[in-house]
């Protein structure tokens, strides 16, 4: 049975890839400090979450059924601390965090802490509309805005974003069993400070302080978009969405094209919060905080973060950028795309080679004047309904079906 | 706690029908922890409604998650002080079908897994036997190869002869929808056909011609040829008349829409191989079965601004097949559409899914 389990489940866009990364490429060191992070593969418990929370992710549900249960059966077995981390975990529902909790052995004798890591709307909101982007969502920025400022969150993207993204209420749903002192929120520093600060406040919140991880190699966080690369990603998507299957979307527009290439664009205007939007988001950051002060959480950090920077002073409005720009994005991205089809043509003639040579095998293998001869006969008999009688009649006599 | 809330739990389990709107409280056994999500008990009032569920669905709807992304569990609006953050409260009433659904769907699906029969052991191959190789129409030559195959007919051999299968394109497109709703692999089908149109390109496997021509080239195949009359079928297969059950009936557009949610469903316990067999062996006699004795169900019918693109790409098969020489058992003109059928009134996907949720009160819970 563990002794205490550490649960991170969200935000999204906090630094959480990076955290991940440190785990699982440090899993030796943190056994040896009698941490348990149970993986086999990087995304181990990203697929733990689709399988607790049924969600169905492009086919990869597949390969995620009864992962939720091999893991809590791992901690379980843990005579430690164990610690679980994805940002997907935030929209869980009170049924599936009960489920999640009662299987890792709350209120059987462990102790578990809950991590939330949050960060400033005016980061996350743009943030979110990328991300929707670059999972082939065609809607343009503002459509985007309108339906998160909807207050009935009745859309798909306004329910998903208030569920990874509204902290009280992700605090509530998930810390509802748990004394406040369990619940530990970690705020994401202002942008412009040292990379070093959200680590350290994860490593506290974790419990890591002191275990001597590797931090060289982790990679830091996902790649994000300038204003006119997203714009343009959007374009391909109302372009190819109708055509490009999940499965090719994602090796091809989401890694080829935005991670590996528009995303190293890194001179283009970046996105940010429309300036008109910043006194709503101030409000609800104030809102926030009070509440948070007032339930007695854990705070690593400050509250303060999530007041957020002050407006632009140059905004760059993505549903109306400079075409110059995305018209430059594109040229990289055909760029690559053409070093991309040449080396898969290079793969496809040495193939096609391999092919004739096995296909000319097969048919030497055929091509013996008996064998030819008889398949034309055998053509010519099944081609009519006497020659059909005649081949069953010779197959009974023969003993065997083929000819 | 609310406990007008709780009453209305407890209502909803003992068979009760009164709108959560109109309903002034009652008896209630308070519970811990937290009341069912407003989808959740919209939809157990619904099953109330249409039928009598068992004590097992009653439990397995009341705390049922819905699977994939939607909105989360939502309060009953009235049902406990005003909370500051979160989604607001709602009258169950006014949520939309595809809420409910949702819920639905989850449950059809660990009930599909559940209670799957263990599959048939195939018979022996039979020593004499017409070899043959089904292609063309994924909803006819997919299982019908299944069943010939438990018979002692299975495909392949060298000189088979490949029986391209094809109907109608209305008919094809509307069962290839059907085919790759199993799959949960499609978008509703007035998207679907959107699509077929925007590509300008039939799917590949009702492209009879080109279905024939890379058919051709296989090694070790014998006579192509297109069958446009079913009736030949069993003549052609060797057999006196094709294996009951062999190819299931047409889906109408709701049963192919709730098939496809269902599937996805099912994609969160099962592989995918295992999901088209599920759905294959379960879900669609459970929907046959469902259907009222008479003429079947209407198929899916071709959105109105799609119907010419139709009549063209039906005429270029046939120009295509009458061009390339292929022997075609039956009429080449048996791909052109027939006069199209007006569109009826549209079937409602939940009724259907309330309906297959009712249909087996015995179910047993895990």
């Amino acid at each position: 049975m563990s002794e205490r389990v550490l649960l991170h489940v969200g935000t999204p866009k906090t630094g959480t890839s990076y955290v991940q990364d440190v785990l699982w490429r440090n899993r030796e060191v943190l056994a040896e400090a009698g941490i348990l992070y149970a993986a086999e593969r990087f995304d181990a418990h990203f697929l733990a979450a689709l399988d607790l929370m049924e969600l169905p992710w492009g086919g990869l549900q597949s390969e995620a059924i009864g992962a939720w249960d091999d893991l809590a059966a791992r901690v379980r077995a843990f005579d430690g601390t164990a610690i679980i981390s994805h940002e997907i975990l935030a929209t869980a529902s009170r049924a599936q965090i009960g489920r999640a909790l009662a299987s890792l052995g709350h209120g059987d004798g462990t102790e578990v802490h809950l991590v939330l890591s949050v960060r400033d709307l005016v980061r996350q909101i743009p943030a979110e509309w990328q991300e929707n982007v670059k999972h082939r969502a065609q809607l343009s920025f503002a459509d985007f805005l309108d339906e998160v400022r909807d207050p009935e969150r009745a859309t798909r993207i306004g329910s998903w974003f208030w569920g990874v993204q509204e902290v009280p209420e992700i605090l509530d749903r998930w810390g509802q069993d748990l004394p406040p002192e369990h619940v530990h929120v970690v705020t994401v520093p202002p942008p412009g400070g040292a990379p070093e600060v959200l680590w350290k406040r994860f490593s506290q919140a974790l419990g890591l302080d002191g275990v001597p991880l590797d931090l060289e190699q982790a990679e830091r966080a996902n790649p994000s978009l300038g204003v006119p690369e997203t714009t343009l990603l959007r374009r391909i998507n109302k372009r190819v969405n109708a055509e490009l299957p999940p499965a090719d979307y994602r090796p091809l527009v989401r890694e080829l094209l935005a991670h590996q290439t528009l995303s190293r664009r890194r001179r283009s205007p970046r996105l940010a919060l429309p300036p008109a939007l910043h006194p709503w988001v101030s409000q609800i950051a104030a809102s926030w905080t009070e509440e948070v002060e007032r339930r007695g959480y854990d705070v690593v950090g400050d509250l303060a973060d999530l007041a957020g920077a002050p407006p632009v002073e140059q905004y760059a409005d993505p549903d109306h950028p400079r075409e110059r720009q995305v018209a430059l994005a594109g040229v990289d991205a055909i760029k690559t795309l053409l070093l991309d089809d040449a080396r898969l043509r290079h793969d496809v003639e040495r193939l096609q080679a391999e092919v004739d040579d096995l296909r000319g095998a097969l048919e030497r293998a055929y091509a013996t004047p008996s064998y030819r001869l008889r398949r034309a006969l055998y053509l010519r008999l099944e081609g009519s309904l006497l020659g059909r009688t005649t081949l069953r009649g010779y197959r009974r006599l023969r003993g065997r079906s083929t000819p | 706690m609310s406990e007008r809330g709780w009453a209305w739990v407890e209502h909803l389990r003992r068979g009760g029908t009164t709108p959560w709107a109109s309903f002034d409280g009652g008896p209630s056994a308070a519970e811990d922890g937290y009341l069912p999500g407003a989808q959740q008990l919209e939809l157990l009032r619904r099953l109330n409604l249409a039928g009598s569920p068992s004590p097992d669905l009653v439990e397995r709807v009341v705390r049922a998650s819905a699977p994939g992304r939607g909105r989360p569990d939502l309060e009953l609006v009235g049902a406990g002080p005003e909370r500051r953050f979160g989604p607001r409260p709602v009258d169950p009433a006014t949520l939309p079908d595809a809420e409910l659904l949702r819920v639905a769907t989850g449950l059809l699906a660990t009930s599909v897994v559940r209670t799957a029969p263990a599959p048939v052991e195939p018979r022996r191959p039979r020593r004499w036997r017409t070899r043959y190789e089904l292609v063309g129409d994924p909803w006819v030559a997919t299982p019908l190869t299944a069943a010939l195959t438990a018979d002692g007919r299975p495909p392949g051999g060298v000189g088979r002869a490949v029986l391209v299968l094809g109907a109608d394109l209305p008919t094809m497109l509307a069962r290839v929808w059907a085919d790759r709703a199993l799959r949960g692999s499609v978008p509703p089908w007035p998207e679907f056909v959107a699509r077929v149109h925007a590509r300008d390109r039939l799917p590949r496997r009702v492209d009879l011609v080109e279905v024939a021509a890379r058919q051709r080239t296989v090694a070790g195949t014998g006579r192509v040829s297109v069958v446009l009359d079913p009736a030949a079928l069993p003549g052609l297969l060797g057999a006196r008349s094709l294996p009951p059950g062999g190819v299931p009936p047409d889906l109408s557009e709701a049963a192919g829409e709730l098939t496809r949610q269902v599937a996805t469903a099912v994609s969160l316990h099962v592989t995918p191989p295992e999901q088209t067999d599920l759905l294959e062996r379960v879900l669609l006699p459970r929907l046959a079965a469902l259907a009222p004795a008479g003429p079947p169900a209407p198929r899916p019918v071709v959105p109105p601004e799609h119907r010419d693109w139709v009549e063209d790409a039906a005429a270029r098969l046939h120009r295509d097949l009458v061009r390339s020489g292929y022997p075609v058992v039956g009429d080449p003109g048996g791909v052109l559409p027939g006069p199209w059928e007006a569109h009826g009134a549209p079937q409602s996907v939940l009724d259907l899914a309330v309906r297959l949720l009712l249909e087996r009160p015995s179910e047993v819970t895990a």
